[in-house]
């Protein structure tokens, strides 16, 4: 039989637990294959979703082969270990400071040698707050390639699931946007606030509504999710000839 | 030999001048005078006389010396002219002749040493008294023969360059007389009689043997085929079908691929001798070295039947290098690895990533997935042997793959695909790739039960072997290469393996204790490779970190796709196979082993004359698969070598040369002797012959020794032989100058002088 003085010890401490803020580990000498690592910058909010990672890797995890951490990390552009994260993250609400040359050759050399960027504009007005900051700062890391839309059949749309929806917290574009170099997109935009959509607390309950599509919307957000971490590991796979027959006839059915 | 005494002179060659001379004279007749003239009164005029004459003669004959006088006589001597005989004994002499002969080599024989021949005697015997009769057996060289040979000599070898061998006795005999079929050949580098292909100052006489109007036989005459074909390209060869004796015939001429008949066209001869040019044009669908043969059946009647058929080797390969690579998971190593064979123009890429495991949840229809079926079966049964290269990234391949499967694979390295297996967690699928097929081709094994380690970063480090191999040979300078992979950015995890005997380690975890990271072998005829890790990728972007280009990592993967797919301008190991091998002749390989491997530095680590030489081993398998005595030794150079053995009979050969750095295995052709021989009598080209020297062609029949004479009239030759005597040289002068003085000494001594 449990005591009393033993069940408010337990009881507290689960509550504690529940309402400690987690704590982000920094970039260290041991990575999992797969993890998502978010910028930190200055000026504006870094981090308008700090809980997105749980529902999008569990939701990863559960539908592909991918081996992915929970575990967010965060980083700066100038820390040499931006060059070991798979998969960049960056997000943000409100116009931020211009980055330095440093960070932006940084980023440039992150992403031209192999790397891979997810920006998403949590307040989703166009030409205003983070995006405006951001399509500044992407014409000075990429002089001559500019933002733009990726096409229906890019292979974000096609690298798991056949996504023809974008979804996310709002539905500001019924597009992405990207910094295309090749037959490489290392950049990819977008001003649903895909995270917004992604995010949930401890109980499992999704911190935000997804507007105006509800929840048809947010699984549309989680697939294209899936899509984009899928695309960051495969690049244009699916465009290569063997898939072309399948991907075709299913689009057709 | 005759010879006839001609006139003798004298010669002078005065060893002082002459005007000294003509002064000593003087004042020697002076001095004799004056003599005279002082004795005159003591002895009276006779006897002062005599004694001054004496002296005077001995100061004479001393200046006569000085003119040193010679006395030249000549002899002529004249011999009888140098006939040479040319006896064809090349393969060709010993085919049938016409008159009841064996061979063309009995006929030929008959007419030297038969009976009578334009005389009562034997012609060799009846030239013999003549003339200075020199006999040669022309075959692949010129060699002298001594008459009592004829006998017991055999025909054999090729027939020998005839106009070669006749400019060899130019000059030294007045007259050659041939006895052949007319099948020598004419130097390569005179494809027709020219001017200068036979010699002008002698003339030949020709005896043909052989029956031409009676011979029979096909011959395919020469095929012409690109020695390397890409696979999946129409390719042309051309075959040349003779025909010696056959009229108005059609014959099938077969093109085959070892013994599968791959294509076949008819022929037609309007004439009886024709030569007719086939064509056969076929797509190639196998990469590697196929034994190609044009041949016709055997036709009724035929001389030779072993000239119906030439092979050739074919290597087949790609314009591209084909590589399959399977991936267990989406990954960043999938990613970098990608990006980095898709960089590289020579290879043409087929990916397959496993996106969904059977454990997955898929939460929606078909049309809504991208997901393909994985086609294993058409994979891993009718199309392996379409790639060049299969790489297994990570992937639990029992899941995917089943028995079958592993073993194709395993059919696949044996008969000279590559494989090469990357690591992760999956990489030893939980310990079953020790005991599945692909456990007995791969060059590592499993070390421990825990196979994979990751959160411990390790460096790599070159192991000896990698220091000198060219998959690690990212730089050409051997110490600046042995630091970019010391810095090379560490690896998050491992799989902890063990080397087996087949295998080299080339990199090795710098943290202790060792593990071997990126491991190489053979297997059959094909190459595998093990690299250790899921963080290679990280060879990419670290360097990246750093402020440098990603070359290195390009590099690598280029460089273990081009050494796994035997990339000749990569392998350590090259050989050089001779453009044609015949049956019953030593065939001679060369070999030469990478200069890094046996460099100032080889893999002994010690320099200069400590170093020691790699040791290789050089095989021969029969076409059966048996393993033929076989030498090899080194040449002069480093790394070079020489290897050799004698096949017995034709058929493709597989020649393997292994050293600690690698193998090598190559294949090559062994022709038939009579491979395009055509033994046709060729009258023709022995009548040409001493048409253009001058000189006729005889009949058996003929009176030969009559015919001779007039090409040997003109060219009887002698020599002058000249001999000079010094006549100051002589005995009998220095006894007159003694005889001159002691007569004088006498005389003084008679007649009171002191």
């Amino acid at each position: 039989m449990i005591s009393r003085r033993t069940f408010l010890r337990v009881g507290l401490a689960l509550s504690a637990g529940l309402f400690l803020e987690r704590r982000d580990l920094a970039v260290a000498g041991a990575f999992p294959q797969f993890y998502i690592t978010q910028v930190r910058y200055r000026g504006g909010q870094w981090d308008p979703n700090p809980q997105f990672t749980d529902a999008i890797v569990e939701e990863l995890e559960l539908r592909t082969s991918v081996s992915a951490s929970k575990e967010r990390r965060t980083i700066t552009l100038t820390e040499p270990d931006l060059f070991s994260c798979p998969f960049l993250y960056m997000a943000g609400k409100y116009e931020f400071d211009p980055w330095t040359s440093q960070e932006r050759e940084a980023l440039k050399r992150y992403l031209t040698f192999g790397g891979f960027l997810l920006a998403e504009d949590a307040m989703g007005i166009r030409g205003f707050g983070f995006d405006a900051a951001f399509r500044r700062e992407m014409k000075q890391v990429f002089p001559t390639h500019e933002m733009q839309k990726l096409p229906p059949d890019h292979s974000v749309f096609q690298s798991f699931y056949l996504v023809n929806t974008i979804g996310g917290r709002q539905k500001i574009n019924a597009y992405l946007e990207g910094v295309v170099i090749d037959n490489w997109t290392p950049v990819i935009y977008s001003q649903n606030d895909l995270s917004g959509a992604w995010s949930r607390d401890r109980f499992g309950k999704w911190l935000n509504e997804c507007a105006p599509g509800g929840e048809a919307q947010r699984l549309a957000a989680f697939k294209l999710g899936v899509n984009i971490i899928v695309y960051s590991l495969t690049s244009d796979y699916k465009k290569d000839l063997v898939h072309h027959p399948f991907i075709k006839r299913r689009q057709n059915l | 030999m005759s010879t006839t005494h001609l006139m003798a002179r004298l010669s002078l060659a005065p060893i002082v001048p002459l005007w000294l001379l003509i002064i000593l004279l003087a004042a020697g007749l002076a001095i004799a005078f004056m003599q005279y003239r002082v004795i005159r009164k003591r002895l009276g005029r006779r006897k002062a006389l005599i004694l001054s004459l004496l002296r005077l003669g001995t100061f004479s004959l001393i200046i006569l010396f000085a003119l040193n006088i010679s006395l030249t006589s000549k002899k002529e001597h004249r011999t009888p002219p140098a006939i040479a005989i040319l006896l064809d004994t090349s393969q060709s002499m010993g085919l049938p002749a016409k008159d009841g002969n064996e061979s063309r080599l009995d006929e030929a024989r008959q007419i030297l040493l038969g009976g009578p021949l334009g005389g009562p005697k034997p012609l060799l015997t009846s030239l013999a008294e003549t003339y200075d009769v020199r006999l040669y057996a022309l075959s692949e060289s010129l060699r002298e023969l001594e008459e009592k040979e004829l006998p017991a000599l055999k025909p054999g070898g090729k027939g020998g360059t005839i106009n070669d061998a006749l400019k060899k006795l130019a000059g030294q005999v007045s007259l050659a007389i041939v006895l052949s079929d007319g099948t020598t050949r004419l130097n390569s580098s005179s494809p027709g009689l020219t001017d200068t292909s036979l010699p002008k100052d002698l003339p030949v006489l020709t005896i043909p043997v052989g029956d031409a109007d009676t011979y029979r036989d096909i011959v395919i005459s020469a095929v012409k085929a690109p020695q390397v074909a890409f696979r999946g390209r129409e390719l042309t060869i051309d075959a040349t079908i003779t025909s010696r004796g056959y009229k108005n015939v059609t014959i099938p001429v077969l093109l085959k691929d070892g013994s599968k008949l791959v294509t076949a066209k008819s022929v037609h001869f309007n004439m009886s001798s024709e030569s007719v040019v086939v064509s056969f044009s076929f797509v190639p669908d196998e990469n590697g070295t196929h034994m190609m043969s044009v041949s016709s059946p055997p036709q009724v009647g035929e001389s030779i039947t072993s000239n119906n058929s030439i092979s050739l080797p074919m290597r087949v390969v790609r314009d591209k290098t084909r590589v399959l690579l399977v991936s267990g998971n989406p990954s960043p190593n999938y990613r970098f690895m990608r990006m980095a064979l898709k960089n590289d123009p020579s290879v043409d890429l087929l990916s397959f990533v496993i996106l969904r495991t059977p454990s997955n949840v898929i939460n929606v229809p078909l049309q809504e997935q991208s997901l393909i079926p994985f086609p294993v079966d058409t994979l891993f049964s009718t199309e392996l042997k379409a790639f060049d290269l299969v790489i297994f990234d990570n992937l639990p391949f029992h899941v995917y793959l089943n028995q079958k499967h592993l073993e194709a694979i395993r059919e696949f390295v044996r008969s000279g695909g590559a494989f090469a297996l990357i690591g992760g967690p999956n990489m030893a699928d939980g310990g079953r790739i020790a005991s599945a097929p692909l456990g007995e081709v791969l060059p590592v094994g499993l070390s421990q039960e825990e196979d994979y380690s990751r959160g411990s970063p390790s460096g790599v480090r070159l192991t000896s072997a990698g220091a000198v191999h060219p998959l690690t040979r990212l730089l050409p300078d051997k110490m600046l290469n042995l630091r970019l992979w010391n810095e090379m950015p560490s690896l998050d995890g491992l799989n902890l393996l063990k080397v087996k005997g087949s295998g080299t380690a080339l990199l090795e975890s710098a943290v202790s204790p060792a593990h071997p990271v990126l491991t190489v072998g053979s297997y059959g005829k094909g190459r595998v490779l093990t690299l250790a890790t899921d963080f290679s990728w990280k060879w990419d972007a670290g360097m990246v970190a750093r402020g440098e280009d990603n070359w290195a990592y390009l590099r690598f993967i280029e460089r273990t796709v081009r050494w796994l797919t035997k990339d000749p301008g990569l392998d350590p190991i090259t050989m050089v196979l001779p453009d044609r091998s015949e049956e019953g002749q030593d065939a001679e390989i060369k070999v030469r082993i990478g200069e890094d491997v046996n460099g100032p530095y080889g893999p002994s680590g010690l320099p200069g004359s400590a170093r020691t030489r790699e040791p290789i081993l050089f095989s021969v398998f029969s076409p059966q698969g048996v393993k033929l005595p076989s030498q090899v030794k080194a040449s002069g150079a480093p790394g070079e070598y020489t290897g050799s053995f004698h096949p017995e009979r034709a058929g493709m050969y597989r020649v393997r040369v292994e050293t600690r750095t690698g193998s090598l295995e190559e294949s090559l052709i062994i022709g038939g002797r009579m491979e395009a021989f055509d033994a046709a009598p060729d009258h023709e080209l022995l009548r040409s012959i001493s048409a253009a020297t001058g000189g006729k062609v005889l009949s058996a029949s003929e009176n030969v020794l009559k015919e001779i004479a007039p090409f040997v009239a003109s060219a009887k030759k002698g020599f002058v032989e000249e001999r000079e005597v010094p006549l100051w040289s002589l005995p009998y002068a220095l006894a007159l100058v003694v005889a001159f003085l002691a007569i004088e000494w006498y005389l003084r001594r008679r007649w009171g002088l002191a």
